[in-house]
């Protein structure tokens, strides 16, 4: 008994001691909290895009693997994030400015938000036995990537912003602004078929090269530094 | 006679000739055939297409057969986002078979679908599409100026690499990430050691071999493309430096170890001797005589048996002083019992008890004794008194043992285990008391016995005899324990205790004592107050005596 008492001690003052311990970091810059740099967000923001558009290609070549190994060529997919202007080559993305950019950027991320949960809700309940769990896995993992990604860019251009690096016409754009209600019905509702999971992993997999792209300009033109 | 001769040789020649001029028209034949046949082109084949800094791209194709004629080849393509097809900008600044697009022509997330079309005079051949996306053919050039430097520092040396990004790459803007690995080789190995670099140009590699030769490679990437080509190796050696101090220090471990590793065998092998010198044994409690394990057990009868057993009294000086004082009980009127001799002889007998008989296989319990020197025969042998013999008139306080006599037993100590009617009235029948006097042995307890909780038994000496009576006086060292036995000393036989207890004093005063086994004898109630020695006359029904088991013969 009198062990079991000590043991509970022991573990109460562990975790008291890691509490103090550690910083926490405030979104709203309180005081005494350590709040990150630009530089930091830069950084986290950079590799969560990064690790996004890794999954995504992931899921992409095993389902070029399974259902269409022999083709090359599967037809033109159209995607639903067509109707957005993207800079296609360096000299223009240069060209647009960093609040342009930052527009872009979060253009995109809200434009996936709501597919990409409608393909991991299809996948999952996808009979296919191809399909395995770890699949349907990746395609949550990437739906959530996604939203977290865009909060993240919101705040970094919210600190942008109040460090003056970035112009105030970047407004804080709604998910209904950006993409037209019309693109959604691009893809059918209810069910989606194989043809509709690849061309969305298709499409996913080339924007979320995009966004990181994109950061990455953002963050050399902003902070020009070691890494870039 | 020449005539056949003639007439084969003709023979031959002429095969001859008609061989030669069918190879000629076949020769004639064929190389006309052969000016003649084209054909249209063979179908090309697009390799691949490569894009070394997501800047520009070529691509590549293999031609099929020409056919014969002069073939050109047409690179053409579709495009995303633009309208109509279109031919390749640029065939020569890549090499033969191939297209360079430039990088006003190139965009990034965009398809291409690419087609060779080859033709000459006779035909076209067009190759399958082939889709693109610079995105997925992106492979850099390979690192540049690649230099190895060694480092000498105090403590040890480490070799320090260094290089460039490929000419071409634009690092800086962000458009590209670049990563770099590089693999190490030392001379005598021939296997490869990867690392991985990250973004930096510049790699340290620590706990290098002095003397060796190393070959370092490396390559990059961009974004999440192919690897791109290792460089050349390149190599350096690292100089063989002066360890004196180390390898000094290392010689003086050695030899301190030595003897501290032979001191650890020698004190493992004599642990137990070691154990003994540093952590001597303590003694523990200990009783003479007892067996701890056996007290422990808890086997109460035998444990205090032994306790009581194993006291070594000392019986003999402590008897001898009291040898005397015996007090007979007999009853005049009654007859000498048949072994009248027997208890005539006890004059100075010691009584002994019945547990002296046990020893002669009497058995010393019974139902109650018999004052019988006579009747008690049952189980004695030659020297044994009878068992039931029985007090005449008198009560028997204890009986003594006698470590040198134990022929005698009187009849108040024994036990008939064989009673004949345990009734207690039997006695009445069976008793036939002694003549003259019986003893009354009240021993003087030594004060010897040890720390044991050895029953104080104290002996009374007998003031006075009465006819009729026993009148024991003299209780000054009488103590009981809390039993009210009186304790004799035992051998070191396991001989149970026997107590008698006098059951009844007769009318004839006859003490009818009697003898029960220990146990037994606990649960019965005490009367206490008459173990005081000192009221005589309580000496009635509550009074126990001892039977003292026979002491070993001599």
């Amino acid at each position: 008994m009198a062990r079991f008492w000590c043991a509970v001690l022991i573990l109460a003052c562990l975790e008291l001691s890691t509490r103090v311990g550690t910083a926490p970091i405030c979104s709203y810059g309180q005081a005494g909290c350590h709040t990150p740099s630009l530089a930091d967000i830069f950084d986290r923001v950079i590799q969560q895009s990064s690790r996004m558009h890794g999954i995504s290609s992931d899921l992409h070549s095993e389902f070029e693997q399974y259902f269409f190994p022999s083709k090359n060529l599967i037809g033109k997919p159209k995607c639903h994030t067509h109707g957005i202007v993207t800079p296609a080559d360096k000299e223009n993305a240069q060209r647009l400015g960093r609040e342009q950019l930052t527009e872009v950027i979060l253009r995109l991320l809200g434009a996936w938000g709501d597919p990409l949960l409608q393909l991991y809700r299809s996948m999952s309940q996808d009979q296919n036995q191809d399909f395995n769990h770890y699949s349907s896995n990746k395609a949550l993992e990437i739906s959530d990537m996604v939203h977290e990604l865009r909060d993240g860019v919101a705040k970094m251009a919210e600190k942008m912003k109040l460090s003056g690096v970035l112009g105030n016409t970047v407004g804080y754009i709604s998910p209904e602004g950006l993409v037209p209600s019309s693109s959604f019905s691009f893809y059918k509702h209810g069910e989606l078929n194989s043809m509709d999971h690849h061309d969305l992993l298709y499409c996913f997999r080339r924007d979320s090269n995009k966004i990181k792209n994109y950061l990455q300009i953002l963050k050399c033109t902003t902070l020009p530094g070691l890494d870039c | 006679m020449s005539l056949p001769f003639l007439r084969t040789h003709c023979g031959t020649v002429g095969a001859r000739m008609w061989r030669d001029l069918g190879l000629a028209v076949l020769v004639l034949l064929s190389a006309a055939v052969e000016s003649n046949s084209t054909s249209p082109p063979g179908k090309p084949v697009l390799l691949s297409c490569r894009s070394p800094e997501k800047e520009t791209f070529t691509c590549w194709w293999e031609p099929g057969s020409d056919g014969g004629l002069p073939t050109t080849y047409r690179l053409y393509y579709e495009r995303e986002r633009l309208e109509g097809v279109h031919e390749c900008p640029d065939y020569w600044s890549a090499g033969s078979n191939s297209c360079f697009f430039n990088k006003t022509h190139t965009l990034i997330w965009v398809d291409y679908y690419l087609t060779v079309v080859a033709s000459n005079a006779l035909g076209n051949a067009t190759s399958d599409i082939f889709k693109m996306d610079v995105m997925e053919i992106m492979k850099p050039n390979v690192p540049e100026n690649v230099t190895l430097l060694v480092v000498e520092t105090e403590d040890s040396p480490y070799l320090h690499i260094r290089w460039e990004h490929p000419r071409n790459t634009d690092t800086e803007s962000g458009w590209v990430t670049i990563k770099y690995e590089l693999r190490i080789k030392q001379e005598k190995n021939n296997k490869w050691k990867e690392y991985m670099s990250g973004t930096q140009s510049h790699f340290s590699l620590y706990s290098i071999a002095p003397g060796g030769v190393y070959t370092v490679q490396v390559r990059c990437k961009l974004d999440h493309g192919s690897w791109s080509e290792w460089t050349n190796s390149t190599n350096v050696k690292v100089p063989n430096y002066v360890q004196n101090e180390r390898s000094f220090w290392i010689l003086v471990a050695t030899l301190s170890a030595i003897p501290f590793m032979a001191a650890m065998c020698i004190l493992i092998v004599k642990r137990e001797n070691v154990k003994q010198c540093v952590l001597p044994p303590v003694p523990g409690p200990k009783i003479r005589g007892v067996d701890f394990h056996l007290l422990m057990s808890g086997q109460s009868e035998d444990s205090t048996n032994a306790l009581i057993i194993n006291q070594n009294f000392p019986l003999i000086v402590g008897w001898k002083d009291q040898m005397e004082e015996y007090l007979i009980v007999t009853e005049n009127d009654i007859g000498p019992p048949s072994d009248a001799s027997h208890c005539q002889k006890r004059k100075k007998s010691l009584i002994i008890p019945a547990g002296f008989c046990s020893d002669w296989e009497i058995q010393c319990k019974s139902t109650h004794i018999q004052n019988d020197c006579a009747g008690g025969t049952k189980n004695e042998t030659g020297n044994f008194p009878k068992n039931n013999k029985s007090l005449s008139g008198e009560s028997l306080s204890y009986m003594e043992p006698s470590k040198l006599q134990k022929q005698q037993c009187l009849g108040q100590n024994f036990v008939n285990t064989e009673a004949t009617d345990p009734s207690p009235l039997n006695y009445d029948n069976a008793v036939k008391p002694f003549t003259n006097s019986g003893y009354v042995d009240i021993r003087k307890h030594v004060e010897n016995t040890q720390e044991v909780n050895v029953k104080q038994v104290d002996y009374s000496r007998v003031e006075d005899v009465n006819g009729d009576n026993v009148f024991i006086l003299n209780n000054k060292n009488l103590a009981f324990n809390s039993s009210g036995y009186m304790d004799f000393q035992r051998q070191e036989e396991k001989l149970s205790e026997d107590y008698s207890r006098v059951k009844e004093v007769g009318s004839n005063n006859v003490v009818v004592l009697q003898i029960q086994d220990m146990s037994a004898d606990t649960k019965n109630p005490h009367a206490t107050g008459a173990h005081k020695m000192g009221v005589c006359t309580e000496l009635i029904n509550s009074e126990y005596i001892d039977t003292i088991p026979a002491p070993p013969l001599m």
